[in-house]
């Protein structure tokens, strides 16, 4: 646990230094843009300049949701009284979580959830069984799948919900166990999903 | 309103970041002042008065919530724009409930920035006026 804090406290100061760091070089851009605006007639390249400005500016809104993300992980072992906004971790984890689903060419869609859910968990206990959950959906699915990530309140609990593989075929997945595990040892609830498809897990109640 | 009249102070530690927003400014014809840190914020901002400061939250040495909160105690009619970090909307919040005008996250959006300064002004230049005002009374 102190190590977990010790490293996200390193983690967010290294990501506000690169929130730094983008927001230096999208001023830098803006200026080149505006001096364009103002000198362009005559420059024989400044199509191909304002492509390549373009492509920066889309660069650092790219940094900056990553870094944002990367932020929220930082400070997820941190405890707090309310405990975890649902949403908020489910969502930075799946941004996280992006690249590793595509090295099996999964797509990770996460769909617009209820806000303002909160757990008992801490975020990095949601953002560790939602992973663990994911593990063992994208090496049940074929490749080239999307996969539906969402929250969602269900008999007042928060719970997220990932809509496939079937749930008999999830529980035969090798990452099963240590989903099974880590849920017992956190209070998770497991179960199936509609129709018996996807996996549900209900997350604590935030303690009063 | 004449956007030369505006008086407008930044401050943050990055350098080259806010250097390069006031040259940014001076192209649009808003002449602005900087300061890269707090202290030399405070000092400016009891020299000349701005009507609008933007002021970075993550600084070292005295930060930007701190120089905020003396600022609103010393020179209430200075209206403060915050910059936090993307995603650092606590911070923002935290400010406006200690007096901001409004925040802003990094990187910004230049024209909203401008609007957001303009209407910062008027505000503050009102306020000034009515202090005045009072003041004659």
């Amino acid at each position: 646990m102190r190590d977990a804090l010790f490293m996200g406290r390193m983690t967010a100061s290294a990501t506000h230094e690169l929130q730094n760091i983008l927001a230096t070089i999208r001023e830098s851009s803006g200026l080149m843009e505006d001096l364009l605006a103002m000198s362009s007639e005559g420059f024989a390249h400044a199509e191909r300049f304002k492509k390549g400005l373009t492509v920066l500016a889309e660069q650092v809104e790219r940094g900056m949701i990553l870094t944002e993300q990367l932020n929220y992980c930082a400070h997820a072992p941190e405890g707090c009284s309310a405990g975890a906004d649902v949403n908020e971790s489910v969502r930075a984890l799946v941004g996280l979580w992006r690249r590793n689903a595509a090295r099996r060419k999964t797509t990770l869609v996460l769909a617009p959830g209820r806000t303002g859910l909160r757990t008992g968990l801490r975020a990095v206990e949601v953002m560790d069984a939602v992973a663990a959950a994911l593990e063992a959906a994208i090496e049940t699915l074929p490749m080239g799948t999307q996969l539906m990530v969402s929250v969602e309140e269900q008999g007042g609990l928060g719970v997220v919900r990932l809509d496939s593989p079937g749930y008999e075929a999830l529980r035969c997945a090798p990452a099963w166990a240590e989903l099974a595990a880590l849920a017992k040892t956190l209070g998770i609830g497991l179960s199936g999903g509609p129709g018996g498809q996807g996996v549900v897990l209900a997350l604590p109640k935030p303690v009063a | 309103m004449n956007a030369k009249d505006w008086k407008i102070l930044l401050v943050d530690d990055e350098r080259e970041f806010i250097t390069t927003l006031a040259e940014r400014l001076d192209l649009r014809g808003i002449p602005s002042r900087v300061a890269f840190d707090g202290e030399s914020a405070l000092e400016a901002i009891a020299a000349e008065e701005p009507y609008v400061v933007v002021l970075d939250v993550l600084m070292p040495g005295i930060k930007g919530l701190e120089v905020l909160e003396r600022v609103k105690r010393t020179n209430p009619l200075v209206q403060v724009l915050l910059l936090t970090g993307h995603g650092s909307t606590r911070d923002g919040i935290e400010g406006m409930r200690l007096g901001a005008y409004d925040y802003m996250m990094k990187p910004l959006n230049i024209d909203t920035l401008i609007e957001k300064m303009e209407s910062a002004t008027d505000y503050a230049m009102k306020a000034a006026a009515q202090s005045g005002k009072n003041e004659g009374q």
